[in-house]
């Protein structure tokens, strides 16, 4: 990692003839490099290996991959799996994040006690919290169960992950317990920048606290809502780790989001060639959908 | 007056209801951790161990290379962590102070590259490390890490230096320093709770990779605590009192990371994501 | 103030982190420090049973015994996990590093050998001479080859076979001498077998344990039973499915009606792997699972106070009531390859030869209670032949069958697989499950059909 931080810091001798449009270019340059060498190479060889013929050595163009893709019901299904974890997931750590980032902004006694608690989530790897949900989930042995048959509120072994209608709420719920501290945490930051002024000048006119919320609060984090949405989209999307150590897919294709299945097709069945169609196909959905995050990120600077 | 103290109650009652939401998970985690085998299978479960014993932590840290991976995962997560705050913040201040052209492109394209699927990547990035000779080494799997967390770290960055008056770097020139003095003299120390907010991103997402650590790396020598982890679920048996003690070992350093800095985590949010 | 000691913290802590990674990273960073021509050559050796604790010591003093026989060359381990192999070979192998010599299951040993993946070990084999290879059974040499050459070595070479506590068959009123001969009767045990042990009106104890994840051990505990009723994968010329026969869909049914009907399985199937299940076994939760040579000690090993190797009893996979077939069985295979971009292929052929000679193949037993697909070990070895539990895996391998051989295997048993999940779960009938398996896997073969080749519909 050196090489890019000295490379950097020898700009300072040249500092003073340089023009100010060249020096802020020099101080993004590190970052650009790191991304262009990290990244440059392979995303040109997914592209061409995309297009190149499924198990062969040479590499001739054709589009035969993205047809395949098409017509493949697994494809579309992980599409719709996926679509339906992220829509649920960022909806979920958004209204979740908000109430308790609310909760938290409210004149509270062990304000600090509750916060630490509120963020402690976060700081489990998904991969880890994969394993401590499927086996809270675990039908016999597991503690979720448990506490509802000692409970009285079922009599049989509910089959969280092994259920084709249980399974993605199941996986949805362990995400957002990992997800929805980050976006809390972003809301109540931005909760904690509103002008006090702006509540007790409402307050003066008899405003509720939901008309205070709905006139004062949303308006002024609409922006900061907009970031947290794309960023917390952006991630859920690329959600791997989860998924992977918790239901592998299962049952049937029920919970296989796009990247596991492009796992699979990867690492498993060795398609190459299919996988990187697949994987260039998700990486242009995304791109599209974030756009308009992008544009306005880019317009305000 | 009345509905107002009622109203009071409400964070409290939701705020205890999140946190038992939070905290259950940790406890199955901690509780499994210091049961034995047999009692981590009972029929019905035990939610707190009957006879609570650390076999299971001596297993894990006496008997597999549990320390080294810890190591490992350690370097790893830091050098990523400071490698894209730095980058973030150099790139966060050129944005933030020059007016250059493209730079909205620029900006653009930063933020893009976090759409590309980790998956794909990773084959070919491996080749290409393998080719410059840096497969298996802390640096290769610290920079593939940096390019996942330097969009995030930099937007983040130069939200704060926005905030930052600029008449701070002028008064540092006139000093006699150069610009980059500036920035590494003014700036840096100014920002340092953005930074900070930055930096346990990155070591979390570093700290929590599954994925290039597993084809980056070989031999036991560079694996990390995660890829650890992911052996002991093997093919054979699920050890879960054993799993679940590495998962709290595996928890414990972005616990305290985030516990002894939380103060400077929201306050750099607050300035970094919220300040226009 | 505070916020002064705060930044004065941070910065402390920042530049003290710099310099424990910048050093750390450069100095700790394992590298062959080769400025000076070594002596010795090293050879990296993978293998997915250095994670586990009793077969890596195994492995292990066979290395010494190794090194000490080849005092030119020293061997590296790289621990890989089980399901992970696969992920890491394939990178490594396509960058032009990876282990010098390593060791992959039936499973994937044809999508290795048609990528390229493996060492032509020809030569080799040619060189030990004429009838090197009979010592080792025809079926497995087979597997280990391509248009005549050698990419592998057959390893480890086992039937799978039925496992049963004979504690919880006393208990349950059944004779342990007399292990089910038949589906019917198998059923009938494991109905009574399913009971509540400890009063408490629920049921804790079940009569058969099996996997429903998607796994690569699933292949191994269905297709005993497809093929026992009779059924097979694919047609012989390996162009279509054959799941559309009503042997097929006969041993769908018992297996999904194990499950769903007569519930004689712990709830939760579809989330079992062979780990899972074989602890429910130690845990004598279930009474009988399928298995092979590695299972009792494992099952030992997860519970010492079971007394496994005691209480377990084998015995042959049951047959369809009053049928004989050929095959009731199948079987687990093992090879051993040498990487393509290994600088050492004589020294890694060294090694592979040592690791499946007899004495190896027979400590590897003794060690593991792995049988081998040597025939003078498998066959003739005498404390193989008289353990109680190898003995009937090694009578057994006369009715082993593999499963289909080829390079898209991985992708068609996981439909099967998948076809198996959902039916356990109600999302659809058997039926429909394997009908929708059915049309897939054509889908998959139909790489290797030409338009007037038609495949026969369900």
């Amino acid at each position: 990692m050196n090489p890019i931080i000295s490379e950097s810091s020898s700009f300072s001798i040249f500092a003073r003839p340089l023009s100010k449009k060249l020096q802020g270019f020099l101080f993004v340059l590190p970052c650009l490099l790191m991304l262009l060498l990290v990244l440059g190479f392979p995303v040109v060889t997914a592209i061409v290996n995309s297009f190149s013929p499924i198990w062969s050595e040479v590499k001739t163009f054709t589009a035969e991959n993205y047809i395949k893709l098409l017509r493949d019901e697994l494809f579309w299904n992980s599409l719709k799996v996926t679509f339906i974890f992220v829509v649920s997931t960022v909806f979920l750590h958004h209204v979740l994040g908000m109430i308790v980032a609310v909760a938290l902004n409210a004149e509270l006694r062990a304000k600090r006690f509750f916060r630490l608690i509120a963020i402690l989530p976060w700081t489990v790897p998904d991969v880890i919290s994969g394993l401590i949900w499927r086996f809270m989930y675990n039908p016999t042995s597991g503690i979720i169960n448990y506490l509802l048959i000692r409970s009285g509120a079922t009599e049989q072994y509910i089959e969280w992950l092994a259920s084709p209608n249980l399974v993605l709420p199941s996986i949805i719920f362990a995400d957002v317990w990992r997800g929805y501290p980050f976006v809390m945490i972003i809301l109540l930051a931005g909760l904690q920048a509103i002008p006090r002024e702006q509540y007790e000048a409402a307050r003066v006119d008899g405003a509720s606290r939901i008309q205070e919320f709905i006139h004062i609060t949303i308006p002024n984090l609409m922006r900061i809502i907009i970031i947290a949405l794309a960023l917390d989209t952006i991630w859920q999307f690329r959600r791997f780790g989860l998924i992977y150590n918790m239901t592998l897919g299962g049952p049937g294709h029920t919970s296989e989001i796009l990247s596991l299945y492009i796992y699979k097709h990867y690492f498993k069945y060795l398609n190459f060639e299919y996988a990187s169609a697949m994987a260039v196909v998700m990486a242009v959905l995304m791109i599209i959908i974030s756009l308009p995050y992008i544009r306005m990120i880019t317009r305000k600077v | 007056m009345k509905r107002r103290s009622g109203y009071r109650i409400v964070p409290y009652f939701i705020l205890i209801i999140v946190c038992l939401y939070n905290i259950v998970p940790f406890v199955w985690m901690f509780s499994t951790s210091l049961k034995t085998e047999k009692e981590a299978y009972k029929i019905p479960p035990t939610f707190l161990p009957k006879e609570p014993t650390l076999e299971s932590y001596d297993q894990i840290i006496v008997w597999t290379s549990f320390p080294r991976y810890f190591l490992n995962s350690t370097i790893i997560s830091l050098g990523t962590a400071l490698l894209s705050t730095f980058i973030g913040a150099l790139a966060g201040y050129g944005f933030s102070r020059f007016h250059f052209s493209g730079r909205a492109t620029l900006i653009g394209f930063i933020l893009a590259s976090q759409m590309l699927p980790g998956v794909l990547l990773v084959g070919p990035y491996f080749k290409m490390l393998v080719k410059i000779g840096l497969y298996n080494t802390y640096p290769g799997l610290i920079f593939a890490f940096t390019t996942i967390t330097l969009p995030f770290s930099t937007w983040m960055l130069k939200g704060f230096i926005d905030t930052v008056p600029e008449e701070l770097d002028q008064a540092a020139k006139v000093d006699g320093c150069s610009t980059l003095g500036a920035f590494l003299r003014i700036i840096l120390p100014v920002i340092a709770p953005g930074m900070v907010a930055t930096m346990i991103f990155a070591f979390l997402l570093a700290w929590g990779d599954l994925l290039w650590v597993l084809v980056l790396t070989s031999g036991d020598a560079m694996a990390t605590v995660t890829l650890g982890l992911s052996r002991l679920v093997t093919q054979f048996r699920i050890i879960w009192p054993q799993l679940m003690a590495g998962s709290v070992i595996a928890t414990l350093p972005p616990l305290v990371l985030y516990m002894l800095l939380q103060n400077s985590l929201v306050k750099g949010l607050t300035a970094g994501a919220v300040k226009e | 103030m505070s916020f002064k000691t705060t930044k004065w913290t941070i910065l402390t802590l920042l530049l003290a982190s710099f310099l424990l990674v910048s050093t750390a990273a450069f100095a700790g960073t394992p590298k062959e420090t080769s400025e000076e021509a070594p002596e010795y050559v090293e050879l990296v050796f993978s293998d997915w049973h250095l994670a586990e604790p009793h077969w890596e010591k195994a492995l292990k003093e066979a290395f010494v015994i190794f090194e000490r026989e080849h005092p030119n060359i020293k061997i590296k381990l790289d621990v890989v996990s089980y399901g992970e192999k696969e992920t890491k070979y394939t990178t490594e192998i396509e960058a032009g590093v990876g282990p010098d010599v390593f060791h992959l299951h039936a499973y994937s040993i044809k999508s290795f050998i048609e990528k390229g993946y493996v060492y032509d070990m020809t030569p080799f084999v040619k060189a030990e001479g004429p009838g090197f290879t009979d010592a080792w059974y025809s079926q497995t040499i087979e597997l280990m080859k391509k248009d005549g050459k050698y990419f592998a070595m057959p390893g480890d070479f086992m039937a799978m076979v039925l496992y049963y506590n004979k504690n919880l068959y006393r208990e349950a009123g059944l004779d342990p001498a007399r292990p089910p001969k038949t589906w019917d009767e198998f059923l009938e045990y494991a109905k009574k077998l399913t009971r509540d042990r400890d009063g408490d009106g629920k049921i804790d104890t079940w009569g058969f344990g099996t996997i429903g994840a998607i796994d690569p051990g699933f292949e191994l505990r269905f297709t005993p039973i497809l093929f026992s009723h009779g059924g097979s994968y694919l047609s012989k010329d390996n162009k279509c499915s054959a799941l559309n026969t009503s042997e097929a869909m006969e041993a769908m049914k018992f297996f999904n009606d194990l499950v769903t009907v007569h519930k004689v399985v712990p709830p939760g199937v579809t989330a079992q792997n062979p780990g899972t299940v074989r602890q429910q076994m130690a845990n004598e939760q279930i009474a009988m699972l399928l298995g092979s040579g590695w299972t009792p000690p494992i099952v030992d090993n997860n519970n010492p106070d079971l007394n496994a190797l005691d209480v377990l009893e084998a015995a042959a996979v049951p047959v369809k009531a009053g049928t004989s077939p050929k095959f009731s069985t199948t079987a687990w295979l093992s090879a051993w390859m040498i990487s393509p971009n290994t600088k050492h292929p004589e020294e890694a052929w060294e090694l592979v030869k040592f690791i499946t000679s007899k004495s190896m193949e027979e400590k590897w037993f003794k060690d593991a209670r792995v049988l081998s697909s040597r025939k003078d070990v498998s066959g003739e070895y005498d404390e193989l032949l008289s353990d109680k539990f190898a003995k009937i895996i090694a009578a057994e391998l006369d009715h082993a069958k593999f499963v289909p051989q080829l390079k898209e295997w991985p992708q068609i048993i996981e439909a099967i697989n998948t076809a198996a999940q959902e039916s356990f779960t109600g999302a659809k009938s058997p039926k429909r499950a394997l009908e929708d398996a059915h049309d897939r896997i054509n889908g998959i073969l139909s790489v290797y059909r030409t338009s007037s080749d038609k495949c026969p519909g369900f």
